[in-house]
């Protein structure tokens, strides 16, 4: 059973991340989970679209795919069905997920395939030095939104949820330990695991909101995270939560049919 | 054990000074050759992985080492003392 630091590909380390970018930390909490559930390199394939978030798959000591923009559950989904044997990992962010490759998710999601998504949600397209995403906050300002971004944000772990997908969670890159235990049961949980990571990316979006410090902008992911519990007490008790906050925890965890099963 | 920052791989993002429930890490004020400021200790014989991981066969607390995003943080065994040579002048 390999150690944790043999998941890593050390040889490329260090990695092209800016200081402070959420993606290390994100990296970290999956390499301690696949080392936690006692899996062996070989059987696991990491896959990852396009962007800062999916260059992930080429720090771990596993066979990845880093393949198109979007696409990530697309060739994932081929993977799993082809091999089901293999335990599949996903990273992908906000942008490769929602925006270009919305579709492929919600259908990976319908199917419920066998496998552990991780969103590196960074509320921007990072690579390409910051134009809103669809996770870009009301009022933030990035390249593509001047004036403050006017559109309403999608909810990724909702629309997981809606989907179909087995087990849904969020937690951010100050939650670490919350967020390394989260990504295990999602390795646990049999069908289609998403967990959304909030993290930072100090360089495309701190540097247009106040946020240019990695600390800055960790803390302003703790301070507006809420608990889902927390969160559905108060809506049920009828109060105004501001749209700001995002929900923190595990979103739902069951057992619809699932494809892709190791045999 | 003893804990050390990897001054090839630290970016300096200062992370880890947020994180520690001892406060080991603090803001550094020293340039390395890589021009990277990285955070200096103060008493990190406190911290719970130094102690006790020998004592329970795994890492604990390890805060500092999952949030560091550049894998900088690690535990290396700690050289034992050279044994005492004591030399007595008359
Ligand atoms: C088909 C295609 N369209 C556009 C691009 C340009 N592009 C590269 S990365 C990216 C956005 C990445 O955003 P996200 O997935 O949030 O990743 P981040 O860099 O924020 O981690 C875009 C639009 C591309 N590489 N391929
Ligand atoms: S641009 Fe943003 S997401 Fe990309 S490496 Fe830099 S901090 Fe991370
Ligand atoms: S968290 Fe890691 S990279 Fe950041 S300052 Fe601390 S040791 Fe350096
Ligand atoms: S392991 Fe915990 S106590 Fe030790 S330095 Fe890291 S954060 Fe501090
Ligand atoms: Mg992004």
């Amino acid at each position: 059973m390999p150690s944790v630091s043999e998941w890593y590909r050390a040889d490329r380390m260090p990695h092209i991340f800016c200081t402070g970018c959420g993606n290390g930390t994100v990296l970290n909490c999956t390499l301690q989970a696949a080392s936690d559930m006692g899996w062996e390199i070989d059987d696991t394939v990491f896959v990852s679209g396009i962007g800062c978030s999916s260059r992930a798959s080429g720090y771990t000591a596993a066979d990845s795919l880093h393949t198109t923009h979007g696409r990530a559950l697309a060739f994932a989904t081929g993977v799993k069905m082809a091999h089901p044997e293999f335990n599949v990992v996903v990273f992908t962010g906000d942008g490769d997920l929602s925006a270009i490759g919305g579709n492929h998710f919600i259908h990976a999601c319908r199917r419920n395939i066998d496998m552990t998504v991780i969103c590196m949600n960074n509320m921007i397209y990072g690579m390409t030095g910051g134009q809103g995403s669809p996770c870009t906050p009301r009022g933030a300002f990035s390249t593509t939104t001047p004036y403050g971004a006017q559109e309403p944000t999608f909810d990724l772990a909702e629309l997981a949820v809606a989907a179909g997908a087995n087990y849904v969670s969020r937690w951010t890159t100050y939650h670490v330990k919350q967020l390394t235990d989260s990504i295990k049961t999602g390795m646990e949980t049999p069908g289609l695991s998403f967990i959304e990571t909030m993290s930072q990316c100090p360089t495309s979006y701190g540097r247009k909101n106040k946020l240019r410090q990695p600390l800055d902008m960790i803390e302003y992911l703790r301070d507006h995270s809420i608990l889902i519990s927390k969160k559905r007490r108060l809506e049920a008790e009828g109060k105004v939560i501001p749209d700001t906050t995002f929900a923190v925890g595990e979103f739902v965890r069951r057992s619809r049919p699932v494809m892709g099963l190791k045999r | 054990m003893k804990l050390i920052i990897d001054e090839s791989r630290c970016k300096g993002c200062n992370l880890c000074t947020l994180v520690c429930p001892y406060k080991i890490f603090r803001e550094g004020s020293r340039l390395n050759e890589k021009g990277i400021v990285v955070p200096e200790f103060n008493g990190p014989e406190r911290c719970t992985n130094c102690r006790l991981q020998k004592l329970y066969g795994r890492r604990l607390c390890g805060m500092c080492q999952l949030t560091c995003p550049d894998q900088a943080i690690k535990w290396v065994e700690e050289e034992r003392f050279e044994d005492m040579k004591v030399v007595i002048e008359y």
